[in-house]
């Protein structure tokens, strides 16, 4: 029953998305406001259908109705309640519909949030959005339908008597659930982690959100109405995006370090590539529409921004759930590819000439032109120019290289991670560079001597630190120049908080805690960009620390014994078998960590025996100065090899993701307008 | 920041030459990153090629590359102690239709060209199983034997779609 209901309703979802994209633009076109008003409607409609879908196959999967091929593929009858609700993201058609609800779930709230402040750009926003859903739609009903189920065909020859379809052929009869219970195939081991749990929904999130913004871009360029409103309307679309996606790279970044057992959370595969790319445009994004804003420069930058964001999410999804980039992570080969390349090419080429056809008529012109080498402006369009170049050379190394030369050559050409590293560490440190440079700076117009007094004290701090550092024994070159640099931009952050809130005790005579309160509360997006900035600053830290002066040893240890490893010890004292409630039989060694001949933490490194693979589940112990991380390579009563791991300050990677995020949400939290003569206070417009 | 120090330039000639420096500025961003990708990519490139293509010409010998293959359970060996992984890999087609169907008649193929291959100071990779996906950086040594620097396995997502299980058209008589 739960299988026909999601099937009508998924049905149902995209009938709405096709009339909502033709009631909308016909409405548009002959200034129709009730066939507008029913284009919305619609697209509204569509999210209640797509929860009651969603919701379908949630209550299959918790319900164990394995005659669902894909309940049947991602769960069995030892999968735990919390990964049997996570299973909807487990794979390419649960996933594709939470794709399409959490789309369908922005529409909604961008039409509830902007339809009275944007009215004009609404019904071709509403068409772009529904476009994109009904095309995903479309491919969940077509080509991955999450609905079908397992038939048998008692009278048709025996290769083919077990179909699966979303229809019930003419004489089918459903398999007995003993066997149906018997031959599912349960989630893959490695997504049973918290971080899969959150990753992909909030991945999606990002990628989701960076519809919005493209879809108020596009409608302004196809209404015409190219004035500050669109901005106005995506300007924190585009900073939850950016926070979602965010979110969704850090956790990526801590499950591959947690799971996958090679000590490290990022290894320049091309499918964790393409998750960042979107996000390298969209931080670009969020600083030149600043420009725009204060100044009316850069529209026509804005736009291809935009544009670009929202292209970079649809190839991204493309190269993910295709399977025809060679990845690591990707998803079974499917037939979704080409449908999704060519709606991507469309989409692309329609911005962009919609673009240059408002751009040829002379209607992106910029107010005003850059003056000043040294000016904010000027900064922050190099600190845009970094970002695209960061976005043009990991999507050379991970596309660009492999497609051309295929092309060319005849033989696929790749670069690995080495090279990777060396195409982004000096752009990198441009990045950390221009994040210091540009809060010293003035709208319009800065001289070198007014920049170099702001430079005063954090480049004195940042010279001070080094110097620390060098004499702490740090002598690579490379790692010293990337502390230097990060730091710098970190001082800078706290300089400008300082900076602010000491104005404020002067001028009105307030506490420190008051006047950085207020500080915050006024200007939001600049001092939640602050934190974001000191955020970026820890991870950059992190990552140096980790990556550069990283130790990993193995070694087989009989019991009782122990190596030390830099001023750590790991000591052997037991192997145990034991059997996990889900019935797993699990491996573990039990161990003891010492450091400075203290003993410091036990750990229980083990692995795991799934019927599908062996998993190896790290043991570690954290603190902010180091990890010490230790892996079961294998092992019995008597003798076991460890594989031991150090990462220098890895968890500042995840301690600055936090703030980062903290930033952010300081920035994109609605301001509460002030009640005027006849009105209520309320919240600003999204 | 306040704006109050913005000034418009009150010259054209000082227009100019501040037209000059973004123009300057752009064009040394500009070569800077393409001196990057040229040069990075130089260094860094390598074929990636099939097991076959790799046997068949002389002229890969001693040269990194990246090569695929279908991973024979059987001839997995991992000597803890060393941290040596030593294994078979069967030629895969470098056009397929299924994955999961290529590496199966890849080892299932008595014809398919096979690739000793060994990797130094490594952990076992909990993917590394029977009729897993291979894919490898490094270089054929004169003795035959793959040396991998970097070891990468298909996750088992890719094969998550599942085909017709033959368990299910057992139909038992009450039915």
């Amino acid at each position: 029953m739960l299988a026909e209901i999601g099937l009508a309703a998924l049905t149902l979802a995209f009938g709405l998305a096709l009339y909502a994209i033709v009631a909308s633009v016909v409405g548009a076109r002959k200034a129709w406001s009730g066939l507008i008003l029913s284009g919305r409607n619609a697209a509204l409609l569509t999210f209640p259908a797509l929860l009651l879908a969603t919701g379908s196959l949630v209550g299959a999967l918790m319900t164990e109705q394995y005659q669902l091929t894909y309940v049947y593929s991602v769960t069995d009858p030892q999968t735990p309640a919390i990964y049997r609700f996570t299973a909807l993201w487990g794979s390419q058609k649960g996933s594709l519909l939470l794709w399409s609800l959490l789309m369908s779930c922005f529409t909604s709230a961008a039409i509830a949030l902007n339809w009275r402040g944007e009215r004009r750009l609404m019904p071709y926003a509403i068409a772009t959005m529904m476009a994109t859903l009904a095309f995903f739609l479309g491919l969940s009903l077509i080509v991955e339908n999450p609905f079908e189920r397992w038939w048998i065909l008692p009278d048709a020859p025996a290769a083919e008597q077990v179909v699966s379809t979303a229809l019930i052929p003419p004489g089918a009869i459903a398999p007995t659930e003993a066997n149906l219970r018997a031959g599912a195939e349960g989630l893959n081991p490695l997504l049973r982690h918290f971080g899969m749990v959150i990753h992909p929904p909030m991945l999606y999130l990002g990628f989701v959100g960076f519809t919005i913004p493209f879809a108020f871009a596009l409608s302004a360029l196809a209404s015409g109405d190219l004035s500050t409103g669109w901005i106005k309307a995506t300007r924190r679309w585009s900073l939850i995006a950016w926070i979602c996606l965010s979110i969704g790279l850090i956790l990526g970044g801590r499950w591959a370090y947690d799971v996958l057992g090679w000590g490290g959370y990022w290894g320049w595969d091309p499918v964790e590539n393409a998750a960042f790319l979107p996000w390298l445009v969209g931080t670009a994004f969020i600083h030149s529409v600043m420009i725009q804003e204060k100044r009316g420069m850069l529209k026509l930058w804005n736009m291809l921004l935009v544009i670009a964001a929202f292209s970079a999410v649809m190839f991204g999804t493309f190269a993910t759930r295709s399977g025809v980039i060679e990845s690591v992570h990707s998803f079974a080969r499917s037939e979704v590819g080409f449908p999704m390349l060519a709606f991507w090419a469309a989409m692309t080429l329609v911005a962009l000439a919609t673009l240059l056809w408002r751009w040829r008529r002379g209607e992106l012109r910029d107010e005003r032109q850059f003056a000043n080498l040294l000016s904010r402006e000027s900064l922050f369009v190099l600190n845009n120019v970094i970002f695209i170049a960061l976005f043009l050379a990991i999507f050379w190394g991970s596309f660009g290289l492999p497609i051309t030369s295929e092309l060319l050559l005849g033989k696929e050409v790749t670069i690995g991670a080495e090279t990777f590293q060396f195409y982004v560490v000096p752009l990198f440190i441009a990045m950390y560079v221009l994040m210091g440079l540009a809060p010293l700076s003035a709208w319009g117009a800065t001289s070198l001597r007014r920049l170099g007094t702001a430079l005063k004290l954090p480049l004195a701090l940042t010279v001070l630190s080094i110097v620390a550092i060098v004499i702490s024994g740090t002598g690579i070159a490379v790692a010293v120049l990337g502390y230097g640099v990060a730091l710098f931009a970190g001082y800078v952050a706290l300089f400008e908080i300082y900076r602010g809130a000491a104005a404020r005790r002067r001028s009105l005579g307030e506490s420190w805690l008051r006047a950085a309160r207020a500080l915050f509360r006024r200007n939001q997006r600049r001092y939640g960009g602050y934190i974001v900035h000191l955020g970026v600053t820890v991870i950059g830290i992190g990552v140096i620390a980790s990556t550069v002066f990283q130790t990993e040893v193995q070694h087989t240890l009989v019991r009782g014994e122990a190596i030390s490893v830099r001023d750590y010890a790991l000591r052997f004292d037991d192997f145990l078998r034991a059997q996990a409630v889900d019935g797993r039989m699990m491996n573990i060694a039990a161990v003891t960590v010492f450091r400075d001949g203290g003993e410091i933490a036990r750990l229980r490194p083990r692995i795991d025996d799934y019927p599908q693979m062996p998993m190896k589940i790290a043991g570690a112990h954290s603190t902010l100065e180091n990890d010490f991380y230790v892996l079961l390579m294998s092992g019995d009563r008597e003798r076991a090899t460890f594989r031991i791991y150090i990462n220098p300050l890895v968890n500042l990677v995840w301690w600055g993701g936090i703030l980062l995020l903290i930033g952010t949400a300081i920035a994109a939290y609605p301001k509460v307008v002030a009640a005027g003569p006849g009105r209520k206070p309320e919240l600003e417009d999204l | 920041m306040t704006n109050d120090n913005w000034q418009k330039p009150k010259h054209p000639k000082k227009k100019r030459s501040e037209r000059l420096k973004f123009v300057c500025a752009g064009l040394l961003i500009l070569a800077a990153v393409l001196y990057l990708l040229i040069s990075g990519t130089l260094q860094g490139a390598r074929y990636f090629i099939t097991v076959r293509e790799l046997l068949d010409d002389g002229s890969y010998v001693g040269r990194t590359v990246r090569i695929s293959g279908a991973v024979d359970g059987e001839s997995i060996d991992y000597d803890s102690e060393q941290a040596i992984i030593r294994f078979e890999i069967a030629n895969i087609p470098s056009e397929y239709d299924d994955l999961a169907t290529a590496l199966h008649e890849a080892l299932l193929d008595p014809a398919a060209p096979r690739l000793s291959v060994i990797v130094e100071d490594a952990a076992i990779p909990d993917l590394l199983q029977h009729e897993a996906q291979a894919i490898l950086t490094g270089a054929l040594r004169t003795d035959g034997v793959f040396a991998g620097t970097e070891l990468l396995l298909k996750c088992p997502s890719r094969f998550e779609e599942s085909t017709a299980p033959e368990g299910l058209s057992r139909i038992p008589e009450h039915q």
